[in-house]
């Protein structure tokens, strides 16, 4: 079965739903409703999934995150060593995914807080919406407008010219 | 008169022998009454008045979109079928740490058993991939390298005149006949 969310890492706030305190006799329509779905829904979509868990064979194969070695940067290079410049140029475009990846993640985190706090999420979830804005402001002048053809040695340039302004503004 | 009588009966009994209207075929054919049947129109409940629609064919549609079914489903039920029993018979593998001092083969990086048979059986490691991409550069910088080299000597043996290059070759100096000089102004 896919597992649920981390609630750990999202976790829910403190319900604060009153105490139940039913006074008429008529029976209740959202545990109606709510037995109903169980039982046409919920029970027989797990027991087929317990049924082809159980036929599936016993022995579990692994699969493995892969784990890349450093090697030197494009600044260290040789010029000329062409070998190390694609080294150098494999390891920024990974650096490249990787990075792609955390901001999805912080995107992800930031959305869900907002599910959750509704319509005061301005106020509840300021942490995420720093940590939101430092990441993305950083992924743009680092990576921002590179274009599809982007490479190591664009990057690089690229930040030539963001030392290069700094040092004339100040 | 008479003739006109016989003409009659003859025109009636061929009426009743015609072949194209035989309704009846038993033994009153050549007796001279005339048997009438009763003929009641016929009402089924299921089959309506036949109709013949006059419309455009659709043979070659329906052709069409039956031998596409069949062409789609000819391999489409076995593939499924077979991703199906895979899924459910094997299933997907576990994502775990890399043990210790172990290291694991390019086919275990992946989830799906499909996905880890065509990484097994047909790709290459991507750690041999990257090696030979790294070999292709090398020998291509190595011969980059020497044509460069080339072009400097080639300068340096213009320029100079002192190398094995650029020699034109003279003709053997016993080979010049030094007669006419013994006598000259001749």
């Amino acid at each position: 079965m896919p597992k649920d969310h981390d609630k750990d890492v999202y976790p829910e706030p403190p319900s604060r739903t009153p105490v139940e305190d039913r006074q008429s006799s008529l029976p209740n329509p959202a545990l109606i409703l709510s037995k109903l779905f169980y039982y046409s829904v919920d029970l027989p979509v797990t027991t087929f999934r317990v049924c082809l868990a159980c036929l599936s064979s016993g022995k579990k194969s692994h699969y493995y995150h892969q784990k890349f070695r450093r090697v030197p940067e494009l600044t260290q290079c040789q010029e000329g060593d062409y070998v190390c410049y694609y080294e150098a140029e494999m390891q920024w475009r990974r650096d490249y995914k990787v990075d792609q990846e955390i901001v999805k993640v912080i995107q992800e985190r930031l959305r869900a807080c907002q599910q959750r706090e509704g319509p005061s999420y301005s106020q509840n979830c300021y942490k995420e919406l720093q940590q939101f804005e430092q990441v993305s402001k950083a992924f743009q002048s680092r990576y921002g407008d590179l274009g599809a053809y982007a490479s190591a040695r664009k990057c690089l340039m690229k930040q030539k010219e963001r030392m290069m302004a700094e040092q004339q503004q100040a | 008169m008479v003739g006109m009588s016989l003409l009659r009966t003859a025109a009636a009994f061929t009426a009743r022998l015609n072949p194209l209207k035989r309704t009846c075929q038993s033994s009153n054919l050549l007796s001279r009454t005339v048997v009438r049947s009763e003929q009641v129109v016929v009402r089924y409940g299921s089959h309506g008045k036949r109709m013949f629609i006059i419309k455009p064919t659709d043979f070659y549609d329906r052709r069409f979109l039956h031998l596409l079914k069949y062409y789609i489903l000819l391999a489409g039920i076995p593939v499924a079928a077979l991703v199906t029993f895979v899924n459910i018979f094997i299933g997907e593998s576990e994502l775990a740490e890399i043990p210790e001092g172990y290291e694991p083969e390019h086919w275990e990086y992946y989830k799906h058993p499909i996905t880890r048979w065509i990484a097994r059986t047909f790709y290459d490691s991507p750690v041999k991939d990257y090696e030979k991409m790294m070999a292709l550069i090398q020998m291509e910088a190595e011969k980059a390298e020497m044509r460069q080299l080339q072009l400097e000597v080639r300068r340096h043996m213009r320029e100079k005149g002192d190398g094995p290059w650029f020699q034109i070759q003279t003709l053997d100096k016993n080979l010049i006949d030094h007669s006419p000089k013994s006598s000259p102004d001749n």
